[in-house]
């Protein structure tokens, strides 16, 4: 019974589960009020079990699009489970444990993440309806040859995707709490966000873990191309020219940060580019099949 | 329940007034030892700089303290004319004495909607009555009530959330940009009133470090060693900006100390990017607005102005929530009180119809002795105590539904309609 529930989650249980999270969450922001908080954790618990059940039985491969962004759709969903629990409370001297029972608001974190995740589900699910042919990750061939540095390629670029997605939400708060301040807009109750060092640290962090993973996932994937079906395809495909330009966009982000001292605000604007690259690059065919891909 | 709380504040009573009034602790240990003495009263003396108030309880038995007793109480102990006191006396009773204390607790009644101070000082009003064996079971439930409450109210609404006044504004703005402190250094420009009030609230931050510059190194030094920062030479400015990471300038300069082009040149290029906050609260002010950008932002006395108001008005939305939960706590408060006190009332009513209903089964069985089997006694037995149970059963459940929504007085009717003593 169990066994063929879990057969049956589809797209639509997991994004309506994500949608009820935000949607309490912002009734939450909107009219404090007890219980709020806890119910939309509940559904966002409820998504991320799904999600994460999805995952298991489906088996989507990495190398295909759809595969890819339900994956990148999980590890935000992680995030916004985390962050969600961990900055309950935007004032950092108040008891943690507080912090679900106030009915003042916490940092407005779902709000942000969450859109982003329902968004990827939904892409997902747009992708898979485009191309049903979908493979499976294999298990038991991804250990051998080829197959195991596609995988590793395919986990590299998936984390390097994570770390960009983190950066690109801490951009987003950051330039949204940069322009409250630069308006000298009084500090927000209604959506409160965390202090502008915070979002910098987070987004600096995501940067640093992101960019040699996805160096490391490039020069995998580079080393994999002569191997592909077509050569001249790979070399030129939109996958492999638009995770080439994510990785200079990252090359620039670095060498604004640690080497010209750009102002953090610059930095988020490139965070929000490096992004979008990301969604081209997840949006377009793979190259690097793992064998049992289409 | 026979509660008073009799009193002035600062909506009633003049600061004169109040000044003459306060008490000191010797005073308030004599004060609660001659209430308990003269009236046979628990009692609590709740003075802070808005108010004094005196909390008594006594018997339900006997008549309650007014004004006018109080009045003369006040007199005697301060030696103020009663005359003069009376018009600005306030009285709550019974439930309404339990709410208005909740309210005071709740910062609900204080001039500064929400302030955190007033907790604690009826707390520490409390426990000094408490040393002083003043009060008894009503005050000793009421005041842990009415913490409990404060405390309820304070984290279930917003109605303690942000800093109210102009000095302490610039905290909510400061932790907007800035996540820890350890690792910040304040810069402190001038030496005026609101600038140290001001650097009070942002020294308790704990920055890393505090420097204090001023065109007169005596003042600077003075400013030093208040807050325990570093005096810096006024014409290391420019260097002690680069420093900086939140600037406090408060100094009577007619023009602006900081130009734009001084900061650009200067400080800017220096500072490699990172985020600077200056607080200019003098007037005229001494930064060039046009620095104010999104690295470096500027807020001046308006800017903090305006987020004090901001938060008043902001913890005044959540008036409505608060009473809410004072009132509930209230209810609870009475009722559980008054269903407490009935169990005495009970017992002697039950007590007393065990009484009656043996004195007139006793000798009816006495009577009818060697007529009767020990089932048919039984049965008699069994039917009186029924009698018994059915006619107390209403009486008994009326009074406890009444306690129940806050009522007492059936308590005292029912003493009187079944002659109960005590």
């Amino acid at each position: 019974m169990t066994g063929s529930l879990i057969q049956n989650i589809h797209h639509y249980c997991i994004g309506l589960s994500y949608l009820c999270a935000f949607l309490l969450e912002t009734a939450r922001l909107l009219w404090p009020a007890k219980g709020w908080r806890i119910t939309g954790l509940g559904f966002g618990a409820a998504g991320l079990f799904a999600h994460t059940a999805y995952l298991l039985v489906q088996q989507p491969s990495p190398a295909v699009p759809y595969g890819s962004v339900l994956m990148l759709a999980w590890v935000l969903a992680i995030f916004y489970f985390y962050g969600t629990v961990h900055f309950a409370n935007v004032d950092r001297s108040a008891k943690w444990s507080d912090a679900f029972r106030q009915a003042r608001p916490g940092a407005a974190w779902a709000v942000f993440v969450l859109p982003v995740v329902i968004g990827l589900v939904a892409l997902s699910r747009v992708l898979l309806t485009a191309a049903p042919d979908h493979a499976a990750f294999n298990f038991a061939g991804w250990a051998s040859g080829d197959r195991f540095w596609g995988a590793i390629h395919g986990l590299l670029i998936l984390f390097a995707s994570g770390g960009v997605s983190v950066g690109f939400l801490a951009s987003m708060m950051y330039l949204i709490q940069a322009r409250r301040l630069r308006r000298k807009v009084a500090p927000a109750t209604v959506v409160p966000l965390l202090s502008l060092e915070r979002l910098e640290t987070m987004n600096r962090r995501a940067i640093n873990i992101a960019f040699p993973m996805l160096t490391a996932g490039l020069l995998v994937g580079t080393l994999l191309i002569p191997h592909g079906p077509s050569l001249s395809d790979n070399w030129l495909s939109v996958k492999v020219l638009s995770t080439t330009g994510l990785w200079l966009v990252f090359l620039v982000l670095l060498y604004l940060r640690y080497g010209a001292h750009v102002p953090a605000r610059r930095l988020a604007l490139f965070s929000v580019v490096a992004f979008s690259l990301l969604l081209v690059a997840l949006v377009a065919s793979h190259p690097f099949a793992l064998g049992d891909a289409k | 329940m026979n509660l008073r709380a009799i009193g002035c504040n600062v909506a009633s009573a003049a600061v004169e007034l109040r000044e003459r009034l306060a008490f000191n602790p010797d005073k308030t240990q004599k004060a609660l030892t001659e209430l308990n003495a003269r009236f046979t009263a628990e009692a609590v003396i709740l003075d802070t700089c808005n108010r004094v108030e005196i909390y008594v309880s006594r018997q339900d038995t006997v008549a309650p303290l007014h004004i006018p007793l109080m009045a003369e109480f006040l007199a005697e102990v301060h030696g103020v004319p009663a005359a003069e006191i009376v018009p600005h006396l306030y009285e709550h009773a019974d439930a309404g004495a339990a709410k208005h204390l909740f309210r005071v607790a709740s910062g609900l009644d204080s001039v500064v909607v929400g302030e955190g101070q007033i907790a604690g000082q009826v707390k520490d009003a409390y426990e000094a009555a408490l040393k002083t064996t003043a009060t008894g079971p009503l005050l000793n439930t009421l005041f842990p009530a009415a913490i409990r409450v404060s405390k309820r109210v304070r984290s279930e609404t917003g109605i303690a959330l942000g800093h109210v006044s102009v000095p302490s504004a610039a905290v909510d703005f400061v932790r907007q940009v800035f996540d820890t402190f350890a690792d910040k250094t304040v810069l402190v420009i001038g030496a005026g009133e609101m600038g140290r009030l001001t650097l009070k609230h942002l020294a308790e931050l704990e920055p890393a470090a505090i420097l204090v510059t001023n065109r007169s190194p005596e003042n600077a030094a003075n400013v030093a060693q208040e807050c325990g920062g570093q005096v810096i030479p006024w014409q290391q400015l420019d260097d002690a900006l680069v420093r900086a990471d939140i600037v406090l300038s408060t100094t009577g300069a007619p023009e602006p100390i900081v130009t734009r082009r001084r900061f650009d040149e200067k400080v800017r290029r220096r500072r490699a990017g990172r985020t600077l906050v200056i607080f200019d609260i003098a007037v005229p002010r001494d930064f060039d607005p046009a620095i104010h950008d999104g690295e470096v932002s500027v807020f001046n006395v308006d800017d903090l102005a305006r987020e004090a108001d901001r938060c008043l008005g902001e913890r005044k939305r959540h008036l409505p929530a608060a009473e809410a939960i004072v009132e509930a706590e209230v209810t609870k408060f009475v009722g559980d009180w008054n269903t407490r006190a009935n169990g005495p009332v009970i017992g002697q009513l039950l007590s007393e119809a065990d009484k009656l209903r043996e004195s007139l089964l006793v000798p009816l069985l006495a009577q009818m002795n060697g007529k009767l089997t020990d089932k048919e006694k039984a049965d008699i037995e069994k039917a009186f105590r029924l009698f018994q149970g059915r006619l107390l059963h209403g009486p008994i459940a009326a009074l406890n539904e009444a306690s129940r929504d806050g009522h007492g007085g059936l308590r005292e009717a029912l003493r009187k309609l079944f002659g109960l003593k005590g």
